[in-house]
């Protein structure tokens, strides 16, 4: 068991004013056997009234509006969480184990996948997923700026460079196609000053995390704040607003840290 | 009802408006029709002055065929037709599919009427008598006084605006103004669909000065423009 | 089922109504169009009526309604138990994958229980008669059907144009749709006003949105007057306040509905409608994540549905169906492409359908490859030998193939609307019949005895 003590705010910045701002965040680290939070506090700024419901895929969202003009939207959290992959996380929905929009193969992903399943010499879904993060991090690139938020894991795959958004969704197409369960996990992770990507496999009893950016396991230096099938269920910030502004400046900043 | 949305107000302005140049612009043809019979071919060259239009045509037949059939030309009966109806078709729960569907057949008798073999005046009549039934059912139909009083401002700014722009004497300028006045004093305080009463002085001092608006039809023409633009400058769009 | 061809049908003489121009005009007159886009260009069209009216006779009416009540909440109850304990699936009735692959599955759903646990408020069903008078089912429409309002509007025209034709002949009155519509949002309403959203007036169905807005007293509303604050729905009002929305009935597909949950370029949805929904305190009509009940995939399985659910017999058939996805059927199709008719199950309104004998050797070789590659793709049916009817064409009457869109309405109690949108081909040669491929309608007249 680790106690991490976290940290994260975006500020959000317009060129000109913006009105009707609805937005929806998922930035409340996810309760569960393996990741307790023991204090945590929130604040956005301009004041917004907001309200809490909890998604499908168990994340809560935070969400508000704002109707007056403003120029900026602030948010922060920080807390106390309590992480110990020892104890089992079992929250298993069917849909984790099939292809979605980001995940979807192609041509030359579905050939690395044969290529890569052939050498693979373990048939347990984790030793796969170890097996597969190794071979995807001798193709790709960790790379920023080639891929957007809007990449999929076959764009990136065609690309051979991408951040760990990129290397996730790639190894969650891999697993899908040998049907295995796995889901996309977002969160904050040591050494890392902005949000992080990795990936958690069902081992047919409950969820094990794999980091195939750093193409290793998700140990304890880990906190999940949303979960879900790929990157766009697990967005931790998303809003639409009215104005004329033509520019959004986001600037990111996360702090993790191991207390005793 | 009670719950009329913004973008709807301006609607039923324009639906008001619209429909009342199509009448309007029917009516003044007409007698420029009548002047062009036997007298000065050339008096549609006036009308398109009040405008500050130059003559494109050449024959007083294509003049008249574009201004009331001419769904290109932004001026004519047609194009103001089809802009009254662009207008109506999104208020059906305010002004009933009743009413619409005389603004539909006010659009197929006017067509019909571009293929009539009679006289000018005659083949228009159905299309006027048409207009007639709409303004029949916005009387009957809108219960809702504020949503009624709406449409029937955007009919009185439109009227008295042709009536400056095409030089109709003093005293018809001067009844269509009250007429405006009366529209507006319905209209309820706290309301966004206020009239800016900056303006409302500017028209006041110019069409009850003894001249009227001779000579200063241009300044009556920018304010009576200006009547319902948003005075805090945001929330309303213009049509 | 097969419903007896009675003496009432044929004892009636199948004449127009009235004068076919003269209703086009009444109907052309009232704005009863359709939008659609040619060339980039928007242009309204008349959506074409034939006088001569379909007649249901009261004996064969009461074996549709229970048929289609029956199938209408065996479908709730399915899309209840697919959002929930996925019962279907753990039982082996419904292959697993048959659900998650469909497009129309909305895992964003999974949890949420609907008011009242209806989930398909407004069903059309899609029907057509056999030569031997049978009814089949051809297709479910559980997310935004439409097409009520044609012969809503055309009875009111055909009763003030030809009132002798309605006279002491036992019609049953359809315009208690608007009635019926109504009730169905009231039930569902969570507090509030009722609302339908529609996408604006270059819509296809715009001419429906307005009219049943008028007609319901709904609000006729549009994404920009609309807000969620605090998970409530509101629409802004005209003087500068909010009025709460209790129901949406909302003509927009569930992929643009919130862009903060799903499509996030949407221009037409509303941002967190999602939130304001899983709060339970806005109705959505019909619910999202229906596509997956109506799939065409899934199709193939609501007479299971009906066993497993309500423990009864289905009382109307499927139109027999292949699934490729099974070794034996998948055997048949290939066996016997030329005769069946294939349908690709992402695609709607007469699209990506395909009839065997419309391709030559190579092409029927081609297309059995691509079923072997994808075979959860494509469902086959066999070619129903469509009882056809008689359409007025240049003052003859020629017969032409037509269904019958059936639509269910689920509030306290499930109902089926006593008419119909009967819809034809205008080509000879053609089964399709969308308006949206240039088909025409009919009235459809339910006896009274």
């Amino acid at each position: 068991m680790k106690k991490l003590q976290f940290s994260f705010s975006t500020k959000l910045t317009f060129d000109d004013y913006v009105h009707d701002h609805s937005f929806a965040l998922r930035f409340t680290p996810v309760e569960s056997p393996a990741q307790h939070i023991t204090a945590f506090g929130a604040e956005i700024s301009p004041f917004a009234s907001t309200r809490n419901t909890v998604d499908a895929f168990g994340n809560t969202v935070t969400s508000g509006f704002l109707q007056k003009e403003h120029r900026f939207l602030d948010f922060e959290i920080n807390g106390i969480a309590e992480i110990d992959i020892s104890k089992p996380k079992t929250d298993f929905m069917p849909c984790y184990r099939y292809q979605t929009h980001f995940t979807k193969p192609d041509v030359a992903l579905s050939e690395f996948h044969r290529f890569s399943a052939e050498k693979c010499s373990c048939s347990d879904p984790y030793g796969k997923a170890m097996f597969y993060s190794e071979k995807i991090s001798e193709q790709i690139r960790y790379e920023k700026g080639v891929t957007t938020i809007k990449t999929t894991a076959a764009e990136a795959f065609g690309l051979k460079a991408g951040v760990c958004q990129d290397y996730a969704h790639i190894l969650l197409s891999m697993l899908r196609m040998d049907g295995i369960p796995c889901r996309y996990a977002a969160g904050l992770a040591c050494c890392d000053g902005e949000t992080h990507g990795w990936v958690e496999v069902w081992d047919g009893e409950k969820w094990v995390g794999i980091d195939p950016a750093n193409d290793r396991p998700a140990n304890e230096d880990y906190l999940i704040l949303s979960q879900g099938r790929d990157f766009g269920d697990c967005a931790i910030d998303r809003g639409v607003m009215f104005g004329a502004y033509t520019k959004q400046l986001q600037l990111i900043s996360s702090k993790l840290e191991e207390i005793a | 009802m009670g719950t009329i949305s913004l973008e709807h107000g301006d609607r039923l302005y324009w639906l008001g408006r619209y429909t009342e140049r199509v009448f309007t612009t029917l009516k003044s043809l007409e007698r420029l029709y009548d002047k062009l019979i036997d007298r000065d071919p050339k008096h549609y060259i006036k009308y398109l002055e009040c405008f500050g239009l130059s003559d494109d045509f050449g024959s007083p037949e294509k003049f008249l065929q574009s201004f009331i059939f001419g769904r290109e030309n932004c001026y004519s009966a047609a194009y103001s037709l089809e802009r009254a109806y662009d207008n109506g078709i999104v208020l059906r729960e305010e002004i009933s599919t009743e009413a619409l569907a005389y603004l539909q057949l006010a659009m197929d008798r006017l067509e019909k009427a571009d293929a009539s073999k009679s006289g000018l005046v005659v083949s228009l009549l159905p299309v006027e008598d048409t207009i007639f039934s709409f303004w029949g059912c916005i009387y009957d139909y809108v219960y809702d006084e504020e949503i009624k009083n709406i449409i029937l401002c955007g009919k009185a700014v439109e009227r008295l605006e042709l009536c400056v722009r095409l030089k109709y004497n003093g005293e018809l300028i001067n009844r269509e103004f009250e007429r405006l006045c009366r529209n507006l004093s319905k209209i309820p305080k706290n309301t966004p669909y206020r009239y800016n009463t900056e303006q409302l002085s500017v028209l006041v001092e110019i069409i009850e000065s003894e001249n009227c608006c001779k000579g200063r039809e241009n300044q009556v023409l920018t304010a009576l423009g200006k009547l319902f633009d948003p005075v805090d400058g945001k929330g309303r769009k213009t049509a | 089922m097969t419903i007896a061809d009675t003496a009432v049908c044929r004892s009636r003489p199948v004449t127009p109504v009235a004068d076919a121009g003269e209703i086009n005009e009444l109907l052309r007159r009232y704005g009863v169009k359709f939008g659609i886009y040619k060339n980039g260009q928007f242009k309204e069209q008349l959506f074409p009526f034939d006088p001569i009216p379909r007649i249901i006779p009261a004996e064969d009416f009461k074996g549709i309604e229970k048929g289609l009540i029956q199938r209408v909440d065996a479908l709730n109850r399915f899309l209840y138990d697919i959002y929930h304990e996925k019962n279907i699936i753990n039982d082996g009735i419904v292959p697993e994958n048959f659900v998650y692959i469909s497009s129309g599955y909305l895992p964003q759903c999974e949890g949420i229980t609907p008011p009242n646990k209806i989930y398909s408020h407004i069903s059309g069903i899609d029907l057509v008669q056999g030569k031997g008078k049978e009814w089949y089912i051809l297709e479910d429409n559980l997310r935004i059907p439409s097409g009520a309002s044609y012969p809503l509007i055309a009875r009111e025209l055909t009763r003030a144009a030809s009132p002798a034709a309605f006279s002491g002949n036992d019609i049953i009155d359809n315009r208690n749709y608007a009635k019926l519509l109504k009730e169905t949002m009231d039930f569902a309403n969570r507090g509030g006003i009722n609302a339908i959203l529609t996408p604006g007036r270059y819509n296809a169905a715009y001419f429906e949105h307005s009219y049943l807005a008028e007609l319901t007293g709904a609000a006729l509303v549009q994404n920009d007057e609309l807000f969620v604050e605090d998970n409530v729905l509101y629409q802004k009002t005209y003087s500068g306040g909010k009025t709460k929305i209790g129901a949406l009935y909302r003509r927009i597909s569930d992929e643009y509905l919130d862009p903060l949950t799903f499509e996030p370029t949407s221009l037409i949805g509303i941002p967190n409608l999602m939130e304001a929904y899983r709060s339970g305190n806005v109705a959505i009509i019909n619910a999202l994540g229906n596509g997956v009940a109506d799939d065409k995939g899934i199709y193939y399985f609501v007479p299971k549905m009906i066993k497993y659910y309500l423990g009864e017999e289905p009382i109307l058939k499927n139109a027999p169906t292949y699934l490729p996805f099974y070794n034996e059927d998948r055997e048949y199709v290939l066996k016997n492409l030329e005769k069946l008719v294939i349908k690709d199950v992402a695609e709607a309104g007469g699209y990506g359908v395909v009839f065997g004998r419309d391709l030559d050797e190579k092409a029927l070789e081609d297309f059995r490859q691509t079923i072997i590659r994808e075979p959860r793709r494509f469902i086959a049916q066999e070619v129903i030998d469509f009882l056809d009817l008689p359409i007025l064409e240049n003052g003859g009457e020629v017969m032409r193939k037509a269904d019958l869109r059936a639509f269910v309405l689920s509030g306290e109690k499930t109902k089926v609307w006593a008419s119909g949108l009967t819809r034809f081909s205008r080509n000879p040669d053609s089964f399709v019949v969308n308006s949206s491929q240039g088909g025409g309608f009919k009235d459809t007249w339910v006896l009274s005895r």
